[in-house]
C-alpha cells in the first residue's frame, strides 16, 4: 500500500481510531496493530508476508539462543549464523539475479559453458529496511544492548507499517522500548505529526512526481534526444526529485508514527547545504549512515588502524552502502563517488581550507554528479547523459515551474532554518480542526496536481 | 564514514504542543469527512478503477455513498474550479469516444459481409510487391498501457539518431474494456490530433477481461466471440484514427501469453480480437505477433535464448517484458519501421 492514496486513506483514520482505543489493553492492541502493518504489507503481495514472518522468526530465535547462550563462541556462531541468513535471503531476492547474469557473462566471455540457472524473482518491496532492522535487532542483543524482546514485540518492530516498507531504519533499540508500555493518550504530538504528513505529502506529490514527469524521466531516459541545457536542468532536478521523493515519504512515516504516539528518528536534514561530504552523510539518509559506521565501517575498524586501512573501511563503507540500493553497476558507481570523495576529504582534512561556499559548490556539484549513474538505467546511458553535456542546443524542456520548483528547493535548504520552522510551529500549534481542515485542504490541492496514472511509487520502495 | 556528532539514540523530541490521542482521532477524521464531501465522486472513480477484489470492494464501499454525497453538493465542483490549473492532464472531450456515435469508413461498419474490400485490405508484401515506403519519419508516437514501458524508452533510444522525435504516451491501468478509466477511442483522436504522428505503435492489453455494456443493459463478459466483436470493433476505430486515412503506419503488438491461465484466456481472446481489427487495414496496419516470439505454441517462459544465452525476457509477474524482452521487442518494430520508411531505411 502506498502513502498518498485513497486505499491508505480509509486504512489509516481506522487504524488510527482502533489502535488508540485498544491502546491500553496492550494484549489486544499489539495483534492488532501486527494484523494491520501485515495487511498493509500484503496489498504489495501477500507471499512477501511469509518472508517476513521468516526473518521476524529467524532473528527472534537467534536472539533467544543468544540470550541463554553464555558461551561467547556459541554467542558469536548464532549471530554470524543470523545475519549470514538475513543477507542470503537479501542476496536471493535481491541481488541473485544480477549475480548469476555477471557470473555467466563472464563465464561465456572466457569460453566457459558454466551458465548458473536464470529465475525471475520478485524482489519483495522494502526488503533492504526490513532485513537491516532485523540485523540491527539480534545484533544488540548479541551487543548486550538490548534483551530479547516478547516475539510480538519483534514482529511489531519488523512490520510496523509508517516505517515497514522504506524507513527510517529504526534500530531496535529506539523502537522496542516504545512498546514496553502503552503510550500515553495524553501526550500526542498531533500538530508536528500533521505537519509532517503535510510537508511529506507535497514534497512527494507536488514537487517529486511533477519533476519527475516534466523533465526527469523523459531526460534519463532518452538523452541522446536532448542538449546540454535540458541535460543539465535534468540533473538539478534529479537531485531535488529524489531529495523530496525519499524525505517526504521519510515525513509522511514520522509523521504517521507520531499520530500513533510512536517517535522515529530523523533521517534528513537539509542535505544540500552540506560543505563537506562527511557532513553531506551526516544530513542524508541519517538512518543509514548510522547503520552502515555502527555495523560495517567501525567493526572493520573505523579509523582508528592507520590511514590506510581508514582509506579502505571508508570505500568498502561507500561501495556496499551503495549497492545496497540496487543490483546494479550504476549503484555501485555511486558508491564509489562518494568514497573517493570520503577519502580525499579524509586525506586533506586540516590541510586545505576553503571558503565555504566554494566548499559548498564542489560538494554539492559532485553530489549531483554522482545522481547520474545512480538514476541511469545504466553505465552506458550514464555515459552517454554525460557527454550530452558537451552537446550544446536548445532547452526544451525549461519552464518556468520546472525551474522555479527545482532552484526553490534548493534555496529553501540554504536558507536559515529558523523563520521555516517558527512558520512549522505556528501551524502545530493550531486547534485540531484547523490542523484537520489544513490537511483535508493541502490533500485536495495536492491531489490535483496527480495525473491520471496515479502517484507513482516512492524511489525507494524498489531499495 | 564519518562520526555523526550527536547520540543517534537519544530520539529527537517532537516540536510543538502535546495534545490527547481524542485530538489527533478529531483531525484525521474531520480532514476525512472534509475530503469525502469535497473528493467523494474522486474516492469513487478510484474505486472503479480498481482490478476487483477486497481493496476495490473496501474503497467502493466508502466511495460509492461518499460520491453519492458529494454529487448532492456544489462543494465538488466549486473544487475542481479552483484546483484545475493544477491538473497536468488534457481533458479527454470531443468526438471519437467508443460511446459516441461511430466514425464513418470501415471502422463503422465492422468486419461483416457488407464491408467493403479496399486495397487498404491488402498488405503488399503479401503479394510479393514492394511496400510503398514513406518518405520519412518525423514523429513516433509509443503508447498503451505498462506493456509499453520499457519498449517506448527503448524506441526512442534506438531512433534518437534519425533524427525522429519519440512521443512516450503509456496510460497505466488502462484498457480497451476499461474505459471508464481512459477512453482510448477519446484519447486515439487526441493523440493523432496533438501529436500528427507519422507511425504509431501501440502494446496494450495487462488491464483487459473486462465486460463490455451490451444491447439492453446487459453486459458482455469475456472472452467468448462476442466479447472479442466488441474488442476488434473498439480496436479497428483506433486503428482507423491512427493511420490517419493512409498518411501513417500503425504497429501493433500482440500480447506475449502471461503465465496465469486466466489471463492467458483473455490474451489469447485480445490477440485474436487484433488480427480481425487489423483487416481492412493491412496496408498500413501491421500486426506483429509477440505471441510466437516469446510464448512459441502458446507455452509461458520467462526466458529464451538471446544471442545464444540464455536471458530472462519477462517480469517477475508474468505479464510484461523486461527490459532484455523489450529489447528482443524493439528489433522487431525497428525492422518494419525501416521497411516502412525510407528516412530509416
Amino acid at each position: 500500500m502506498v502513502f498518498p492514496t485513497v486505499q491508505f486513506a480509509v486504512f489509516f483514520p481506522i487504524v488510527l481510531a482502533l489502535s488508540w482505543a485498544l491502546m491500553r489493553r496492550q494484549s489486544i492492541w499489539k495483534p492488532f496493530v501486527l494484523a494491520a502493518s501485515y495487511l498493509f504489507y500484503s496489498v504489495a503481495s501477500p507471499t512477501f508476508c511469509i518472508l517476513l514472518a521468516g526473518v521476524t522468526l529467524g532473528n527472534q530465535a537467534a536472539a533467544q539462543a543468544i540470550h541463554r547462550s553464555d558461551d561467547a563462541r556459541l554467542r558469536k556462531r548464532i549471530v554470524a549464523a543470523a545475519v549470514t541468513a538475513d543477507l542470503l535471503a537479501l542476496g536471493v531476492f535481491k541481488y541473485y539475479g544480477f549475480f548469476a547474469t555477471e557470473v555467466n557473462g563472464a563465464l561465456d566471455g572466457v569460453g566457459l559453458g558454466l551458465p548458473l540457472p536464470l529465475a525471475a524473482i520478485a524482489l519483495p518491496v522494502g526488503i533492504s529496511f526490513i532485513v537491516f532492522q532485523a540485523i540491527s535487532y539480534t545484533v544488540d542483543v548479541y551487543r548486550g544492548l538490548l534483551p530479547p524482546a516478547k516475539t510480538i514485540d519483534v514482529g511489531l518492530y519488523l512490520s510496523f507499517f509508517p516505517h515497514l516498507v522504506a524507513g527510517p531504519i529504526v534500530r531496535a533499540r529506539e523502537f522496542i522500548p516504545q512498546l514496553q508500555s502503552p503510550r500515553d493518550p495524553r501526550k500526542v504530538a498531533v500538530g508536528a505529526g500533521v505537519a509532517l504528513i503535510v510537508i511529506g505529502l507535497v514534497k512527494k506529490v507536488a514537487v517529486a512526481d511533477f519533476l519527475a514527469r516534466e523533465i526527469v524521466d523523459p531526460v534519463f531516459g532518452v538523452p541522446q534526444a536532448y542538449a546540454a541545457p535540458d541535460v543539465l536542468l535534468a540533473s538539478y532536478a534529479y537531485a531535488v526529485q529524489i531529495f523530496c521523493d525519499f524525505s517526504g515519504y521519510t515525513d509522511i512515516a514520522i509523521g504517521l508514527a507520531l499520530l500513533m504516539g510512536f517517535v522515529f528518528p530523523q533521517n534528513f536534514d537539509r542535505p544540500y547545504r552540506a560543505a563537506s561530504f562527511g557532513e553531506f552523510w551526516r544530513r542524508w539518509h541519517m538512518t543509514l549512515s548510522r547503520f552502515l559506521r555502527d555495523f560495517l565501517y567501525i567493526p572493520l575498524g573505523g579509523n582508528r588502524k592507520g590511514k590506510l586501512k581508514t582509506v579502505r573501511n571508508l570505500m568498502i563503507t561507500m561501495v556496499l552502502g551503495g549497492l545496497w540500493h540496487g543490483a546494479a553497476w550504476g549503484f555501485v558507481l555511486w558508491g564509489t563517488i562518494h568514497g573517493v570523495a570520503l577519502v580525499v576529504e579524509h586525506q586533506f582534512r586540516g590541510r586545505v581550507r576553503l571558503p565555504r561556499w566554494l566548499a559548498w559548490l564542489l560538494v554539492f556539484h559532485i553530489v549531483v554528479l554522482a545522481w547520474i549513474p545512480f538514476r541511469a538505467p545504466d553505465l552506458g546511458l550514464a555515459g552517454d547523459y554525460v557527454s550530452r553535456l558537451a552537446h550544446w542546443g536548445p532547452a526544451t524542456l525549461w519552464s518556468v515551474p520546472v525551474v522555479l520548483v527545482t532552484f526553490l528547493v534548493i534555496a529553501l535548504q540554504l536558507a536559515p532554518a529558523r523563520p521555516l520552522d517558527a512558520l512549522r510551529v505556528r501551524f502545530e500549534r493550531l486547534h485540531p480542526a484547523a490542523l484537520g481542515a489544513s490537511m483535508a485542504t493541502v490533500i485536495m490541492f495536492v491531489a490535483a496536481t496527480v495525473s491520471s496514472q496515479g502517484v507513482p511509487p516512492f524511489i525507494y520502495f524498489s531499495f | 564514514m564519518p562520526a555523526t556528532e550527536r547520540d543517534p539514540f537519544i530520539l529527537d523530541r517532537p516540536t510543538g504542543r502535546r495534545l490527547r490521542a481524542r485530538d489527533a482521532i478529531v483531525c484525521v477524521f474531520f480532514a476525512a469527512v472534509l475530503l469525502l464531501l469535497v473528493e467523494g465522486s474522486s474516492i469513487r472513480s478510484s474505486g472503479q478503477k480498481m482490478d476487483a477484489g477486497v481493496e476495490r470492494t473496501v474503497v467502493l464501499a466508502v466511495g460509492n455513498p461518499a460520491g453519492w454525497i458529494a454529487d448532492r453538493l456544489p462543494l465538488a465542483d466549486a473544487a475542481d474550479r479552483v484546483t484545475a490549473f493544477l491538473s497536468p492532464d488534457d481533458k479527454l472531450t470531443g468526438a471519437g469516444g467508443f460511446d459516441s456515435a461511430p466514425v464513418a469508413g470501415p471502422a463503422a461498419t465492422g468486419a461483416g459481409a457488407g464491408a467493403p474490400i479496399t486495397r487498404d485490405s491488402f498488405d503488399a508484401t503479401d503479394l510479393g510487391a514492394k511496400p510503398t515506403r514513406l518518405p520519412e519519419l518525423k514523429t513516433l508516437l509509443v503508447t498503451g498501457d505498462s506493456l509499453a514501458q520499457p519498449l517506448d524508452v527503448q524506441l526512442a533510444r534506438r531512433v534518437a539518431g534519425d533524427g525522429v522525435r519519440t512521443v512516450r504516451d503509456a496510460h497505466l491501468g488502462t484498457g480497451i474494456s476499461k474505459s471508464d478509466i481512459v477512453d482510448w477511442g477519446l484519447l486515439s483522436t487526441q493523440q493523432v490530433k496533438q501529436r500528427t504522428p507519422d507511425a504509431v505503435v501501440m502494446f496494450m492489453g495487462a488491464n483487459e477481461g473486462f465486460p463490455f455494456p451490451g444491447a439492453g443493459g446487459r453486459q458482455v463478459e469475456c472472452c467468448g466471440p462476442e466479447w472479442a466483436v466488441v474488442y476488434a470493433t473498439r480496436a479497428r476505430r483506433m486503428m482507423q484514427t491512427y493511420r490517419r486515412r493512409g498518411a501513417a503506419r500503425v504497429y501493433w503488438l500482440t500480447l506475449p501469453l502471461p503465465r496465469d491461465a486466466p489471463r492467458q484466456k483473455i490474451a489469447r481472446a485480445v490477440n485474436a480480437a487484433i488480427a480481425v481489427a487489423a483487416q481492412p487495414f493491412r496496408s498500413q496496419v501491421r500486426v506483429l505477433d509477440m505471441a510466437d516470439v516469446f510464448t512459441p505454441d502458446g507455452r509461458y517462459r520467462a526466458a529464451m535464448a538471446v544471442g545464444g544465452r540464455e536471458t530472462i525476457v519477462r517480469r517477475p509477474d508474468g505479464i510484461h517484458l523486461n527490459d532484455a524482452g523489450a529489447n528482443i521487442a524493439t528489433g522487431i518494430v525497428l525492422g518494419r519501421l525501416r521497411a516502412d520508411f525510407e528516412s530509416l531505411g
